[in-house]
């Protein structure tokens, strides 16, 4: 194919036959050019003594090259010789070959043309491809600004969709993604000075505008002979770090790039990543299916607006029901019925639909156009990473791996195909293969490029197809969709192979490509008759039939059973549906844990109760790189990290995510792994490296999750220059609606961010530091801000409650309960200046140093714990003006609707500290505290004769009864609350319990009972998933300790709620393999309750034991020893 | 920590050198704990900065060495799923199963600098609790023997079949009545969760010793 000086050698010793066939052709040669030279009148003997060879695609091609150097007196050669060959002609070379011809002179075809144009032989240097690769050079030249270069990794992108492609190697013709490091110091940049100037003097007339550009090659060149060490050492890592291509813009595109220093500059930098996701093709798919979602969703709530929109598919399915008699049979019974559309092979068909030729014959969509063959480069093993593949997949598929494939692997393209026709997959080929081998397995197979415009459109229009009859429709990939027709079938009155056949016609004639369609009750089964309906068909599955025939359905069949879980099917004997029908739930759910065993369970009976929807809730966000990665520092790595932290941010943001959780996940050379893999830029064979970070806080930051993902980085201390893969992922999202000023406030990061971006929501109580400040707080305002206490960032004897209230590691959850509650901290901004200037000077003087203060730190810093307020508070004093801040903070009920509002929990006011406020102030927390409870418990407005003193116990007993509450109903806040909360709040208990207030109706008639808290939904626990098991939230032995130790003393008979709750955390601690705190809990749970005076509780705890015993039994085999 | 540099950190090396040391210092003092061996065989040592038992029995400690250096390999490779330490009468039925159950941990990494003297924490926390273990269980029937058992994850036993770590120490299947006890009681006594490795041990008694 392209005979290489390596392989040029190993031809040699094959004989004479080469040299045989290579005399014969120059025999050939000679003999024609008389002939052509007759033909055409402008001969020359320009070239004497000069033989090309052509390497590659070129411009003007190889054939009219032969025939100009015919012409021109020159010698062309079909096979390159490194004796005889003189110059080597190419546009564009891979790095490799470019290494292997060191020494050669590889030029341009221009060299040829320009000399004939000029009539005479051009000095080639200028048309050196050496000296193009030199000419990307301009990087470091335009970086040379930037004030730390070390590290910086700049980066070219360059998207020439007219470029000539070489071979098969680069999968990534339409996308190209060069990665440069300019690690650049000053040094190299003088290195790029003086290659400059002594490519100055070689200039040609005409070629100016590449003069800048382009730097002879360095051996010919005396003046690179004295560039210092680091120049090459850096024109190295260049070559290395560089992508699959050396591109050979042409010298208009040359200039291009040198007038546009922005490219290559800090701008490009930023949009590597970015560039790279938009042009990878297969990003470029996989988020279609969020695109069509949303398609689908922007019909759906068009329609809505437009009250009723017009379905034109409907309408023409009324109209042929009218027409045709025979459908009035239709069954109108109302069966649920889902039709999977499926449309077959969607890449090829799309790709020759403009094609008649190619209809009927193994088509397979591929980057490779070649006959499937390539060199093999040198440093890479194709066949150790192709023996690795097939180990591993001998673990999952035992002997089923057909043999006889280890040909000339070496030389086999590693194109991965794309898509294949029917006709390709009977020979064999599969979706995912190597190209070379699928070559191999049908020679006639023909490859067609890939057209994601064209994809676009047909999965567009057949989108709007399906939109056409109704909107109920999930969109599960580019190319397939879920219909629930059930409605729409009662309403038109046609049955669903009717239906099918409508929308299978209306999708070829819109598309031209066809489409299957299968039809069940349910989506698993929709999904299963489409299988059977392939290609071009449509398949009713119904529900009579459905027992015979998912009995003979593989398992593998079903969703969500991949290789693993299948093969471990097989070791247990189910090979079909049929065998999983066999085992019990229980076998299943042993063997696969108890949601994997129950899906299951149910599926490989046909039953499927998801339901059709248009919407999915994302779980995480991530981005993922693993072409191309060939770090050789640190800070190109950290530098890269930043980069895929602004994608990340800008998915987070496009989806109105944030996360709390950052997944690093690295994919490195295993050990023993070729350097090179046999993919051109690919990732070989790796190990695979995951850490994560829970941050106090969601962020959508990109620079907050890259400060993260860098820590992380270092912490797995990996070797730069073995990673090939990085990917970021962000987890337990939430709505970044959360925070009411939108996206934009939290990107941030800083808390004056966040508070300059807040300030309009809050600008009608524009400054409540002031309002507290100078207490002229008006009662009429009915509502207590909680602003931050400026002093408390340094030694202030108060302990600043309310800052911990922004850094709290919980306020996410009331934020995410309560309708509109954030935490107000006054910034400067939100601050009326004459109000602060009014305040005394040592206050003012701590309000403004704590602004400063804020600014320098960043919000994830410390400020984690709140300290606990306990009754040592300071008198009101000269700062009285902060009283109010003095408040403890407890994130606990923010209240009442709209208004933003952060009390301490009534037990956690002090007393004395109440008592010692001034009246107006009393007053209006009182009232506070009034609304709060009311919008929360439901209690019964109390009188408004509100005293001073007295008002308190009355509060605090509810406070603390629905504290008790929330424990008992596992609602608490995350276990990272810790000790603090529960070692404060239970003993806090006793006082109020045997305060005379105890006569005052409760609103809470019984601890235990259920009532609507609205301040703790159930929410709450699924939004922070733990993998630690966790009773009411604690986790700590001491905390659960207490837990149980409240709920055995307070209350005289267990609900069985709370019995099961127990019971289920104690097997949950048998999972998490720790029998020494489940042991513990038992004997402290068997301690309190057997001494409970109740009867009940000891039948509580044998219960508990009972079936904590049969839990280890199953587990262990045998049962605990509690003595 | 100083000595692992970033090229050879290999995890599961780590785990094993550990976790291996570790089981040597504490099968030993189960011995000695348990009366399995005349305790004037056993010398005084410290690890952990506790004082363990040891034996000073060559073959024993040959033994116990061996066992331990094929084991090594599985843990390397989170193969070893329990090392069970069997205490078995006169007649072979096992009266006791020492059972260190080793899983990896949610978030496999080395991360701190604190990592190792965190780890040796919570092992000296589980060798204490072994020294101390006579308090919970019934005492066992003179003449007791030892042996180790491994529980490995899926098909590692045939590559302990195909390698033999060490020449002439060949690894048989456990006889069911080794593995299996009848009316066992279960005793938890130590679990630990560190960043690099999560493992319990607890004791199987027979209810019945005697």
């Amino acid at each position: 194919f392209h005979p290489l000086p390596w392989r040029q050698s190993r031809r040699a010793s094959r004989g004479g036959y080469m040299a045989a066939k290579i005399s014969k052709l120059e025999e050939q040669f000679q003999k024609d050019a008389p002939r052509e030279k007759q033909k055409d009148g402008t001969s020359s003997c320009i070239f004497n003594g000069v033989a090309i060879y052509v390497n590659g695609y070129t411009d003007p091609s190889a054939d009219e090259l032969r025939r100009l150097m015919m012409l021109h007196g020159g010698q062309f050669h079909l096979y390159y010789t490194h004796s005889r060959t003189t110059h080597i002609i190419a546009t564009n070379l891979p790095n490799r070959k470019i290494q292997e011809l060191k020494g050669e002179k590889v030029v341009r075809p221009e060299w040829i043309t320009d000399s004939i144009k000029a009539g005479r032989q051009l000095s080639y240097v200028q048309y050196q491809l050496y000296a193009k690769q030199k000419s990307l050079n301009f990087t470091s030249i335009c970086a040379r600004g930037k004030p730390d270069l070390n590290g910086s990794c700049s980066i070219i992108f360059e998207e020439d969709t007219e470029r000539p492609r070489v071979n098969g190697i680069h999968d990534g013709d339409d996308e190209t993604c060069a990665l440069f490091c300019s690690s650049a110091g000053s040094k190299s940049t003088s290195h790029q000075r003086s290659l400059i100037s002594t490519a100055s003097p070689a200039k040609q007339p005409g070629l100016d505008n590449m003069q800048k550009d382009l730097h002879p090659k360095p051996r010919s060149n005396p003046g690179t002979s004295a560039a210092p060490q680091k120049g090459n050492l850096h024109d190295q890592t260049r070559v290395r770090l560089n992508g699959s291509y050396h591109t050979t813009p042409n010298s208009s595109n040359l200039a291009d790039s040198s007038n546009h220093p922005g490219k290559s500059g800090q701008g490009a930098e930023a949009g590597i990543i970015s560039e790279f996701f938009s042009h990878s093709r297969l990003h470029h798919i996989s988020t279609w299916r969020n695109e069509f979602s949303e398609y689908v969703n922007a019909l759906q709530s068009r329609r809505r607006a437009a009250r009723g929109a017009v379905f034109s598919g409907k309408e023409k399915l009324k109209k042929l029901k009218a027409n045709c008699s025979s459908l009035m049979a239709a069954p109108q019974v109302r069966q649920s019925c889902i039709l999977h559309v499926d449309m077959d092979c969607f890449f090829v068909s799309v790709g020759i639909r403009h094609r008649p030729d190619l209809i009927g014959k193994p088509v397979a969509v591929t980057s490779n156009r070649g006959p499937g063959r390539v060199a093999q480069r040198p440093g890479a093993n194709p066949q150790l990473e192709f023996q690795y593949y097939q180990r591993k997949q001998k673990q999952y598929r035992k002997g089923k791996l057909s043999n006889g494939v280890d040909l000339d692997l070496a030389a086999l393209s590693m194109a991965e195909i794309a898509s294949c026709s029917y006709e390709a997959r009977q020979a064999g080929v599969r979706n995912g293969m190597f190209f070379g081998r699928a070559k191999q397995l049908c020679p006639d197979l023909q490859s067609v490029p890939y057209d994601f415009q064209a994809y676009k459109e047909v999965a567009l229009s057949m989108y709007e197809t399906l939109a056409s009859y109704t909107h109920n429709i999930e969109a599960l990939s580019c190319d397939e969709a879920l219909v629930d027709a059930t409605n729409l079938l009662v309403e038109v009155g046609v049955n669903p192979d009717d239906l099918a056949q409508a929308i299978r016609e209306d999708i070829k004639e819109k598309t031209g490509c066809s489409a299957s369609v299968g039809m069940g009750s349910n989506i698993l089964l929709a999904r299963m008759a489409t299988r059977k309906a392939k290609p071009n068909g449509q398949y009713f599955l119904r529900s009579e039939e459905v027992d015979d025939f998912i009995r003979d359905q593989p398992v593998s069949s079903l969703p969500g059973v991949g290789r693993s879980m299948s093969s471990k099917l097989t070791s247990l004997g189910v090979s079909t549906c049929g065998d999983l029908q066999q085992l019990s739930i229980s076998r299943l759910q042993r063997e696969f844990g108890p949601r994997t065993g129950q899906t299951l369970f149910r599926f490989c009976r046909g039953l499927d109760d998801r339901p059709v929807r248009s919407e999915k809730e994302r779980k995480s966000v991530s981005a993922e790189m693993n072409y191309n990665i060939r770090f050789t520092q640190v800070e190109e790595a950290e530098s890269f990290l930043t980069d895929l932290s602004m994608e990340v941010q800008k998915r987070l943001e496009g989806a109105g995510l944030r996360g709390r959780r950052i997944t690093l996940k690295v994919m490195v050379r295993k050990p023993g792994a070729p350097v090179e893999p046999a993919k051109y830029g690919g990732h070989g064979i790796c190990d695979n490296f995951a850490r994560s970070v829970l941050l106090a806080q969601p962020t959508d930051s990109g620079q907050l999750i890259a400060a993260e993902a860098i820590k992380l980085f270092h912490g797995m201390k990996l070797h730069v220059k073995d990673m090939r893969g990085v990917g970021l992922q962000v987890q337990q999202l939430e709505g970044s609606h959360a925070n009411p000023s939108g996206q934009g406030s939290s990107r941030g990061r800083s808390i004056k961010d966040l508070l300059l971006a807040k300030q309009p929501a809050h600008s009608p109580k524009k400054d409540p530091l002031a309002t507290s400040s100078s207490r002229v707080c008006s009662s009429s305002q009915e509502r207590v801000t909680h602003p931050s206490s400026p002093p408390s960032t340094s030694s202030d004897p108060v302990p600043g409650t309310s800052k911990g209230g922004l850094h709290h590691p919980h306020p996410p959850n009331h934020v995410r309960t309560c309708l509109n509650v954030t935490i107000e901290v006054p910034s400067p901004s939100q601050v009326d200046q004459s109000v602060l200037e009014a305040l005394p000077v040592d206050i003012r003087k701590q309000v403004e140093l704590s602004w400063r203060h804020r600014e320098e730190q960043p919000s994830t810093s410390s400020h984690l714990s709140t300290p606990p307020r306990t009754s040592s508070s300071p008198p009101p004093g000269p700062s009285l003006g902060t009283l109010v801040l003095q408040l403890p903070h407890q994130p606990g009920q923010p209240c009442t609707t709209g208004i933003i509002l952060e009390l301490p929990d009534f037990s956690q006011v002090d007393p004395d500290v109440f008592a010692a406020l001034p009246r107006e102030l009393q007053e209006e927390l009182c009232s506070a505290y009034r609304n709060k409870r009311n919008a929360q418990a439901h209690v019964q407005a109390q009188s408004s004769a509100v005293m001073q003193k007295n008002t308190f116990p009355q509060l605090k007993q509810p406070a603390v009864g629905k504290l008790k509450h929330r424990y008992k109903k596992r609602n608490a806040s995350p276990a990272k609350k810790g000790p603090s909360p529960l070692k404060k709040l239970f003993p806090g208990n006793s006082p109020a319990k045997s305060s005379p207030s105890k006569t005052l109706p409760l609103p809470l008639k019984q601890p235990g009972l259920k009532v609507s808290l609205t301040d703790v939904p159930e929410t709450l626990s699924k939004f922070n998933p733990r993998p630690v098991p966790t009773l009411a939230g604690a986790y700590e032995f001491s905390d659960i300790r207490t837990l149980l130790r409240e709920w055995v003393t307070s209350i005289s008979e267990p609900m069985e709620e709370d019995i099961l709750q127990v019971v289920k955390y104690c097997t949950e601690l048998v999972e998490d393999k720790d029998l020494e705190k489940l042991c513990l809990v038992i004997k402290y749970m068997k301690r309190l309750m057997q001494q409970s005076p109740e009867s009940v509780w000891s039948m509580a705890f044998d219960f508990i034991l009972d079936n904590v015993q049969v839990v280890v039994q199953q587990t262990y085999g045998s049962t605990l020893k509690i003595t | 920590m100083a000595t692992l540099t970033r090229q050879d950190l290999n995890f599961g090396q780590v785990v094993a050198d550990i976790l291996c040391e570790f089981l040597e210092v504490a099968i030993h003092l189960i011995l000695y704990v348990r009366e399995i061996y005349p305790s004037g065989i056993f010398q005084k040592r410290k690890k952990y900065n506790v004082p363990v038992q040891m034996s000073c029995h060559p073959e024993l400690n040959q033994y116990i060495q061996d066992t331990l250096h094929c084991v090594k390999p599985l843990i390397q490779k989170n193969e070893a799923e329990k090392v069970v330490m069997v205490i078995m009468d006169k007649e072979h039925h096992p009266v006791e199963r020492f059972v260190f159950e080793i899983s990896q941990p949610p978030l496999l990494s080395i991360s701190s600098e604190t990592l190792l003297s965190h780890v040796e924490q919570l092992l000296r926390a589980m060798i204490l609790k072994i020294s101390v273990c006579d308090a919970v269980l019934d005492n066992n029937p003179p003449g007791c023997t030892f042996t180790l058992l491994v529980h490995t994850r899926e098909a590692a036993t045939r590559n302990m079949e195909k390698v033999q770590v060490i020449k002439d120490f060949p690894w048989i299947v456990a006889d069911e009545q080794e593995v299996h006890m009848e009316e066992a009681k279960l005793i938890p006594l130590k679990t630990m969760t560190s960043d690099i490795l999560k493992m319990q041990l607890y004791v199987e008694e027979r209810t019945q010793k005697n």
